[in-house]
């Protein structure tokens, strides 16, 4: 067999042989997320790649190598998985490198991170202004996570006393023309109700790259040609522009009947119409 | 236009809230919203009703614009 060739199948045999280790170790493996996977990531790759380029080193020496310390780093997640002081020991723990907003130079220093570094981490996070962070931990894997102080975090719909309100994920039922029924029957929908909502908005399923159903079901696509315009779904807001129209239509009748029956019949029912709006306006507002 | 011809027009717009928002609770895939959507479609189906006896009276006052 000539060199090249010998390299060719090494290559294949080890790119195989790689791919199932990387399957048995999961995700874990390449988020690198501790100290000893990202050393493990590198040593498996270097016995790869010395055994395929390196014609003299057998091909058999090379998988076993690459086995054992699968097989070895396997068994110490596992094992660390289920007891506390091994997880420790082997993926290291955070340390806490700011505190009550002041830097903890001494933990800094531990972990030989100058002050650039840190603020480097830091601006990563969008924070240029060390005074807006009330606690930061460097983690195992080098990243940095930080809390901001409560007034330089971004308000939320409870900082503003709102209505809960909750949404599903969106689902994504075209891609690239081809419709996906598993992601249809997710959401109980069915072949016959995706292509009444494309009739709707007047397109055709082939010309549709991408198209999403969000939490209230209704339809939103991107089409392969830009300079047809596809109209936003409107009938949520529609909705309440009309029960905000019924509602002082009901009002005026209140005023200008003279029955005071038929009064007392539109307050109430303008009163009935302005709950029920005033309970579904988060939902229905865009 | 007459007060017939106008409270049957807001009739005609609770018919078409309470069927946008039996669309909405059947669509919707959180459980709260569709809840909410339901119940506030049984709401417009209250109003609808009281709304329809007003139009009845009114019929029966202005015979002219009877039928609907």
């Amino acid at each position: 067999m000539p060199d090249w060739l010998d390299v060719a199948v090494r290559g294949v045999i080890f790119l195989i042989v790689l791919f199932l280790m990387t399957k048995l170790l999961g995700k874990k493996q390449l988020s690198e997320l501790s100290f000893f996977e990202y050393v493990s990531g590198i040593t498996i790759g270097s016995i790869a790649s010395e055994v395929i380029i390196n014609l003299d080193k057998k091909i058999w020496n090379g998988i076993i190598g690459i086995t054992a310390f699968s097989v070895l780093i396997l068994l110490i997640e596992i094992l660390s998985l289920y007891r506390k002081r091994v997880r420790d020991l082997v993926e290291g723990s955070g340390t806490v490198v700011i505190k009550d907003g002041k830097v903890l130079e001494e933990n800094l220093k531990k972990e030989n991170y100058s002050t650039d570094e840190l603020l480097q981490l830091l601006r990563g996070k969008d924070i240029f202004n060390l005074s807006e962070v009330e606690y930061a931990v460097l983690e195992p894997n080098g990243s940095v996570s930080a809390l901001l102080k409560k007034d330089y975090r971004p308000v939320t719909r409870k900082d503003l006393g709102l209505t809960s309100v909750n949404e599903k994920e969106p689902q994504t039922v075209i891609m690239d023309g081809e419709i996906l029924d598993e992601a249809l029957t997710t959401i109980g929908k069915n072949r016959g109700w995706l292509q009444a909502e494309l009739d709707k908005q007047n397109v055709s399923i082939e010309n549709v790259f991408l198209g999403q159903v969000d939490s209230y079901g209704s339809l939103s696509v991107d089409l392969f040609d830009d300079k047809i315009e596809v109209s936003e779904s409107q009938e949520r807001p529609l909705l309440l522009a009309n029960m905000k129209k019924c509602q002082a239509d009901l009002e005026l009748f209140a005023i200008a009947t003279e029955s005071k029956t038929a009064k007392s019949l539109y307050t109430e029912n303008a009163k009935k119409l302005e709950e029920s709006m005033q309970k579904l306006t988060p939902y229905l507002k865009n | 236009m007459t007060v017939g011809a106008n409270v049957k027009q807001c009739l005609a717009t609770v018919k078409s809230i309470e069927a946008g928002l039996s669309t909405l609770a059947s669509n919707s895939s959180d459980e709260e919203a569709k809840r909410l959507f339901h119940e506030q479609m049984m709401v417009m189906g209250e109003i609808k009703k009281d709304i329809m006896k007003r139009v009845g009276e009114l019929e029966r006052e202005e015979e002219q614009y009877k039928g609907f």
